[in-house]
Order: structure tokens, then sequence, then C-alpha cells
């Protein structure tokens, strides 16, 4: 061996004595590791449930897959799904004591002396066979009122955006912690193997826009492929999707596969695991390659569907025509679908951009379940609508009906769902009068998160990922399923 | 004849606890006991184990013509008679005994007796005659019944019975709550130690009544308040609890069986409560039919089994093969269209054709080789072949597929012929057939038919109307 391949040696290689020297070390720490840690070498035996191959669900599903259409920023309940004619009777009484019972403001309304009672803004009427109460600001899903769940007693732990957001989209409202989207894919795999198994695509309202970050769709600290993939909202989803001039698929074929055996090398030496995710990606990518043009051409939908959605679903990036995708992902095999809809957050100006930010998704929504629904694909697609919060009965700011706010509400809001493994044409949960407090069936975020992943045959208990020496899951250490919800 | 046959206290003891037996089973009725006497009973099942042991061995020795060694004779002697006393002393604790603790009293008591017949004849030199013979086959079916019937007093009735007939009681179309769903529950996880011959905390729970008068601690079942209720609130203590109801290792209630007795018990205790008369929102009614359903494990249960292995060499980028739960050999199966489709991929599915219960064809240029392979998947119960070039033709081959709960034959250009399959798919619940070649009286006629199936031929005209007209948003300023 020449002295100079002996220097380019890997360092990781070790010559005899330097072996026998760290060997008494190690086995010594290793002893001291297994003192400490009793379970450290414990082999595989009988595993129980949570470490089973994944990519199965722990007992046969309802739904295979979820559209999240999230409405980002807090749609009002008060001018959407939960009627309170009291509120209307006592317009401008300065909300009872009794009922806030010191819960907590936001620094925008915690200076205000007074919270005078405000009504909704429109007009409620009730709807199909469940008797839905539903705002006209949403004529098109009250015309489904019947395919969908209302749950009116939603609660959150979070009283401002980011904790919230991060609360409902990951378990948590510190950042960190894996997407449920992140957890569906880790726990179940995806569907079709060319495309990713949790999409991401957005949109913006009119309304005052809080703040969309990757974080709310990262996959923690599990590996990285079971992050979201967001889709731009452009014309083109995915950039690069075309090969280059003068580049022919086998030409690219080979790079890869030279690209792949460098990484894994690589690998060998170091033995990070997330190099084996980069490859997968760049796997996933050039399958993608193939797939995602014809998934995201909307141009072959006929004209009867674009009719459906709305002439809106014609404009790439709007809510519209992300529903749209939704249902083309859906029917592709995506496993987790999440739509953010930015721009409900209605501090001033409620009647207005309320009314602006429902037609953006009123009829999209209801013809997404629709659409669903006459391809079968209700059947195991779980759709659900709803914010991370909802808004005070009380105004904000000056009393003005015509013209005015409401602030963050932790304590109630609403949400609907529809499809895979959810009972239809149900009003669950009630507040009361003043849609302040629940007083009938409590739905948490963490119930909520733990109903979805039993729909979706996971036992919510049973999904952990140990992770810094504890086991974690997205339910924490709560959540209970909400049998009543289910078909 | 050794030394200790000769001690004539030997003698005396076998006698004299004979006649107190004896007495004993006579005298049931008129016999109450002391304290003592009474916790000397729960010996029973401690020492109950010897006799028969000893017994066997000596009718063993016995039977083929070996000599018995006089000590195990004495020894076996007199535990058959100190067992069947303590028995009767424990046997006292229930105050009304049932058919299998009478038989269990009689047939232990009478064993012991025969036991120490035998005890008489061996002194008097008859062993080995055919007197004793006949004893010891006598002893060994006592032995075996007596047993048998001790063992379900303890467990249940259905402890002993062969696993293969353990009963899945079927719960009728529109179940009496208390009837058909509350004593199933009951039977299953109580029963065993609350019936007639093991009568626990002095509670019996084969009847309302029984029930109602309770046991032991008190009233165990309040109408109307299931925290009270000590049926209900036992079953919530942690499970270290003394209290916890089904004590450590006997099998628990699952937490739908709690909450059906819990609302049972809420909704006032009827036992004429019919499930059509509760309200939709009632949590019952979602409670009760989960326990209805069959459940969708159980029913996959027979299939062969399928390694991963075999999977992972079927499956490609295009074609994803999934387990439908863990553990389970039910597969759903789903075809995405590759850039150069070929069928083959299909076809070589055949080796696990009877492990597919979900199959997504849709959107495939599929035709008559991959439909022939689709007729083979007899247990398929979900088939997409929606957006495909499938005319009736090829429908007509899903004839073969018993099992069909739901169809996607939307987008493709099937006729009125193909209703006549439809209307023979027996399980089929769900069928998609909007944007085909079916006219609508054919429709309709087939609509009247089939009630029970749920049609689906797209949207609804009037809100289809509603939705395509244009900007119907009430903007309010």
């Amino acid at each position: 061996m020449k002295e100079e391949e002996k220097n380019n040696e890997n360092p990781l290689k070790v010559n005899r004595r330097h072996f026998f020297s760290q060997l008494s070390v190690g086995i010594g720490s290793l002893a001291l590791g297994s003192l400490l840690i009793p379970d450290l070498f414990k082999g595989g035996g009988a595993q129980p449930l949570a470490q089973q191959p994944l990519g199965i669900p722990h007992f046969a599903p309802k739904a295979k897959r979820v559209i999240y259409l999230f409405q980002a920023g807090g749609p009002s309940q008060f001018e959407s799904f939960d009627y309170k004619p009291t509120l209307k009777k006592r317009m401008g009484e300065d909300l009872p004591e009794s009922i806030r019972n010191g819960q907590r403001l936001t620094g925008m309304t915690s200076g205000q002396d007074k919270f005078p009672l405000m009504p909704s803004a429109t007009n409620f009427k009730q709807y199909g066979q469940s008797g839905a109460w539903v705002s006209d600001y949403f004529p098109h899903i009250a015309k489904i009122a019947d395919e969908i769940t209302v749950v009116k007693s939603m609660h959150t732990d979070a009283i401002n955006h980011d904790p919230a957001i991060t609360f409902f989209q990951t378990g948590s409202q510190i950042s960190g912690r894996p997407s449920m989207g992140s957890w569906m894919s880790y726990g179940l795999g995806s569907e079709n193997k060319n495309l990713p198994s949790f999409v991401v695509l957005t949109s913006r309202g009119k309304g005052n826009s809080q703040g969309l970050y990757s974080k709310l769709w990262s996959s923690g600290f599990l590996d990285s492929k079971h992050q979201g993939v967001m889709l731009r909202s452009g014309k083109n989803p995915v950039l690069y999707l075309n090969d280059p001039d003068g580049i022919s698929r086998s030409d690219k074929r080979h790079l890869l596969n030279e690209v792949s055996q460098l990484n894994k090398m690589h690998h060998v030496e170091t033995g990070d695991d997330e190099i084996e995710s980069r490859i997968a990606q760049y796997e996933m990518a050039y399958r993608m390659q193939m797939s995602v043009p014809d998934v995201m051409d909307i141009s072959k939908e006929p004209e009867s569907i674009v009719k459906l959605y709305g002439e809106d679903c014609q404009v790439p990036g709007t809510y519209a025509a992300n529903a749209l995708q939704a249902r083309r992902l859906a029917e592709n095999g995506v496993r987790f679908i999440q739509l953010y809809h930015q721009g409900w957050d209605q501090h001033g100006n409620l009647p207005n951009a309320m009314a602006g930010q429902a037609k953006d998704v009123d009829q999209a929504s209801a013809a997404l379940v629709m659409d669903l629904k006459q391809r079968g694909m209700l059947e195991d697609t779980l759709v659900v609508w709803g914010g991370e919060f909802g808004r005070t009965n009380f105004c904000q700011g000056k009393f003005d009906p015509k013209d005015f706010g409401r602030d963050h509400h932790p304590r109630a809001f609403s949400i609907w769902m529809a499809g895979g493994g959810i009972k239809p044409g149900l009003n669950y949960g009630k507040t009361d009068e003043f849609g302040y407090n629940i007083v009938e069936n409590p739905v948490h975020v963490h119930d909520f998160h733990a109903t979805l992943m039993h729909a979706m045959g996971l036992d919510h208990e049973q999904m952990t990922y140990k992770y810094q020496g504890r086991r974690f899951r997205l339910t924490d250490v709560a959540g209970n399923v909400i049998k009543d919800l289910l078909a | 004849m050794t030394r200790i046959l000769k001690n004539r206290w030997v003698d005396y003891a076998i006698l004299g606890l004979s006649v107190f037996l004896i007495f004993c089973l006579i005298f049931d009725a008129y016999i109450e006991l002391p304290n003592l006497v009474a916790w000397l009973g729960r010996w029973h099942p401690l020492i109950l184990h010897f006799p028969i042991v000893l017994l066997l061995i000596a009718v063993f020795l016995g039977l083929t013509g070996k000599k018995v060694p006089d000590q195990l004779l004495v020894v076996a002697v007199l535990s058959a008679l100190v067992t069947a006393i303590s028995g009767f002393f424990l046997g006292k604790e229930t105050p009304v005994k049932g058919d299998l603790l009478f038989w269990h009293q009689w047939l232990g008591g009478g064993l012991a007796l025969v036991a120490s017949l035998w005890y008489v004849l061996a002194n008097r030199g008859l062993s080995g005659t055919v007197y004793t013979k006949v004893l010891q086959v006598v002893m060994v079916g006592l032995v075996a019944v007596t047993g048998h019937y001790g063992g379900m007093v303890t467990h249940g009735e259905e402890f002993l019975a062969l696993p293969t007939t353990k009963k899945e009681k079927e719960i009728p179309e529109n179940p009496v709550i208390y009837a058909d769903v509350v004593t199933t529950i009951l039977d299953d996880k109580c029963v065993s130690c609350h019936n007639p011959n093991k009568k626990k905390g002095e509670l019996l729970m084969t009847n309302l009544e029984e029930l109602l008068k309770g046991g032991e601690s008190g009233q165990t079942l309040i109408p109307g308040d299931p925290i009270k209720s000590q049926l209900i609130s036992r079953l919530h203590l942690p499970t270290e609890d003394e209290e916890h109801m089904p004590p450590e290792g006997k099998a628990p209630l699952t937490q739908n069986e709690i909450e059906i007795l819990e609302r049972w018990v809420a909704l006032g205790a009827s036992d004429t409560l019919r499930f059509d008369q509760l309200p939709k929102s009632e949590p019952l009614v979602v409670l009760v039919k989960d326990l209805m359903e069959p459940k969708a494990e159980s029913k996959w249960e027979k299939l062969p089994v399928v390694a991963d292995s075999t999977l992972q060499n079927l499956a490609s980028d295009y074609l994803t093969i999934e387990r439908m739960a863990a553990n389970s050999n039910a597969l759903s199966v789903d075809v995405y269209l590759p850039p150069e489709y070929a069928a083959e991929p299909i076809i070589a599915l055949e080796r696990i054709a009877a492990n597919i219960v979900e199959l997504d064809l849709s959107g495939l240029p599929i035709g008559t080789v991959e439909m022939d392979f689709v007729s083979k998947c007899q247990n398929l119960e979900w088939l997409e072949i929606d957006k495909t070039p499938v005319t009736d033709a090829e429908v007509k081959k899903l004839e073969t597929l018993k099992n069909l709960r739901l169809l996607k034959v939307y987008e493709t250009s099937i006729t009125d012929k193909s209703i006549a399959v439809f209307k023979n798919a027996q399980s089929l619940k769900n069928l998609y057939i909007w944007k085909t070649d079916i006219s609508q009286s054919a429709l309709e006629s087939f609509k009247n038919e089939k009630p029970g199936l749920s049609i689906n031929y797209g949207i609804n005209p009037e809100i289809e109307a509603f939705f395509v007209a244009s900007d119907s948003v009430a903007v309010s300023k």
C-alpha cells in the first residue's frame, strides 16, 4: 500500500492499538448504559402494535384519505354555524362576568372596559333533514347540510394564531412536532408511490391574513420523507417538471443512479439516515415528473365540473382551484391533502370581510363534497372544514353593527366534517345561549385528532414515535375518540 | 397388612367423617355454620386436588392388578372425606343452590363415601375382587363428573364446554336493548360469578329483578343514575382496585360494553326499550350498532395467509398493495396508470386473488383479460372500474362476485343490460353509475326494485342548478 493511500484512509478506520484502547471504554459504557437504561439492548421479541411495521392501519379503516380545508385565522362561528338569537335580543349589553368567568383575553381586547354583545352580521336558516343552522354567508354549504356533521363544541388551548394553528396541526403549541399529515403518512404510508403521501395547497383570501409557515406541515422528528409537499399555487405546481432540452429520460435516470450511488457511499460512511431520505426524495421527484403534470391538469375536467366548483377553479392559486385539485390528488391516492385558505381574521370590518371570505370558500367546499359523493369517494375520504379557534361574542373596538370586529375565542367554535367514517347530517355539541361556553359534548383538539386517526384506522394511543428518550404521539397524553361522531 | 391399618384410629376417623358427611348432606337445610367453620370451607378449592390425584392413582393401580399401597388408600380416602366436608361448608355460603351446585355436592359426597366403602372392602381382604373393581370404575366416573361440575360452578357453565361451540349470539335487526344486548354482555362477563351456583357478593345477575334487588354492598342498579349504580361505577375503577369488576384475571369489559351498560342505566334500565325507539342522536345507537356489525377483522379471518415478500414482488410504483389492517390477510389494491400500460402486472395478482377485498382499476384502459382476473377475486367487496372502457360484456363477468358491496362504474359505456347483473348482486349496497348509457326509465324501475341499494346517479339536478347559477352569495352591506 502506498504511503499516500494510507493517509487517505477513512478517518473512521482505526489501528489495532487505538482499537483496543477504545474498546475498554466502549464496553464499559455499554455496560453502564444497560444499567442506567434497562431496556437499552432489548431485542425485538413480541412487538407491541406501536412497533409493528408501519404503512398498515391498526384496524380496518373507514377513511383512507383526508382532505383538510383549513380556514387559517379563525372563522367566526356567529356568522357561520352557531346560531345565537340571544345575542340579538341582548345586543349591546355587556357580556356578563358570570359567562366570561375570568377567561384571558388577547392583547387586542384586554384594554376594553366594556364587552358589548354583538349579534350575527347575517341571518340564519335551518336546512335539510338535520335542521342544521347555517348563515346566509354559506348558501352552498347549506345545500349539503345533510352530508355534513357540524361540530359546534370545538375548543382549544391557545388564544393567538401561531400557537393555535401549530396546536391544530401538530398537537402541540410549540413548534417542532410532526404535523398530523406527517403522522398519517408515517403510520399509513402512501397509496400512490408516484405522489407524496402528504400534499399542501395554499390560497389567500382578501381578508386580514395570518402567516403560514412550512413548520405547519413539517415532519418534525419523523423521517423527512413524511413532510408535507407544498404545491405552488401558480401555473407550475412543481418547478422543473419538464426535462431541459437535449436531456432524455434515460439520461436523467442514469444521472440519478450515479448520484444515488454516491449518496449510498456517503450513508455507509456517516450512517446518517437523512441521506436515505434524500435518495428517496430524488426518486420521488423523478416519478412525480411523470405523474404530477397529469394529476394537476385541470383542463381535462369537463365543463359541468368547472361550473360546479365555480368559474374560479380555472384560476390557479384560488381556493376553488385548490379544492378541485384536492379531489384530483385524492383520486390519485394522496393520503393527506391539506388546503390552507388565509384571511379569516376579522378584528374589524367583519360583515364585509367575512362575506368575502365565505364567498371564496363556500361553493367550492360544498362542490368538493358533492363531487366526492358522486364518485363514491366520500365513502372513504374524510373532509374537514374549520379554523384554529372561534371569535368572541362581543365586539372588538367601537360598537357599530354595520362595521365591527370580533377577537379570538378559544372556548367554543364550529367546524364541519363529511365523509369517511363520520356520521352525516349530525349537529354535534352545544354552546350556551351566548355562544361563549360549551354546555354539551365538548370536543377538544386532541379529541378531534384522536377521532380523525380512528377514522383512518389508527389507534392514537398506539401511534407513537420514540425520540429523545420518550415516546411522542399526536394527541400527547390526552384525546378521546368521539364515538358519537362515527358512522 | 401393615402396621398403620392395625391402628384402629384410622378406622374410627374414616367412620366418623363418613357419618358426619352423611349427616351434613341429609340435614343440609337445618345446619347453620359458625364463622370459623364457614372459613374452613374456603379451603375447599385448595385441598380438592389431593383426592382427585390420589384416588386416580389408587384406582389405576387397582385396575391394572397392582397392589394398592395401604398408606396411599388411607390418605386418599381421608382427603376425599375432608374435601367433601369442606366443600359442604363452602356450599353453605350460597343460600339457594342451583342445579350445578346441587349435583356437585351430592356427587362429591357420594365419591367420598364410595372411597370409604373401598377402604372397608380392602380391610376385609376383598381388594382385587370384582366388587372393588366395580367401585373403582364408578369412582373414575364420579371424579370426572364431580370435577366437571365443580369447574363449571367456579368458572361458569361455558368454561368446560367445547371451545368450538362458543356461541356468537346474533343480535337481531331491531334488538330489545336489555334482552338482546345488555344480557349478552352480562352473560359474557359477569354471570360466571353472579349465578345461582356462585352468588358472589350475594348478587345475582341473571335477571333484571335480581339486579334491581342488589347484593351485599347495597344497590347495584339505580335506573337513571349510572354514577351511583355500582354496576357501572365499579367498571370505571382502576383495575388495581379491589372493588373493580370484573376482578383481576377475568376478561374485562370492552370500552364499548361499558358505555352500553352506562347509557342503558342512564336511560332508565328499561327491559322493554327497543333499538328503534332511541332518538338518532342517542349515543347508544352508535354503540349498539358497533356491536351488531361483525368486525371487519373477523370477517377476513379465514382468508389464506399471504407473505409480505409476495406483496413486495407484485407491487410496483404504479401498483400499490396494502393490508387492510395490521395482521390481516385482506388486501387493498390500487393500480395507477403508468406511462406504458400493460395488463401483466394486474394478471400477476391472480395468485393473491382470494385475498383482494378492495380493488381500484379506475381510469385504466382495461379489457376482457383484466376483467377475467377480477371475476376470480371471490372475496372482493369494493371494486372501482369507473372511467374505463368496460362494457356490458365485461360487467357480466362480475356475476361471480358474491361479496361485492360497492361498485363504481360511472363514466363508462354500460347500458341497461348491465342492470340485470346489479340486480343479482345480493351484497351490493352502493352503486355509482352516473354518466353511463343506462336509460332513465330502466334506472327508475331498477330503483323501485332494489330499495335497499343506494344508487348514485350524479349530483341532484336541483342542487346542481343552484351551484351552477352564477353568484348566489348574499353580501350584506
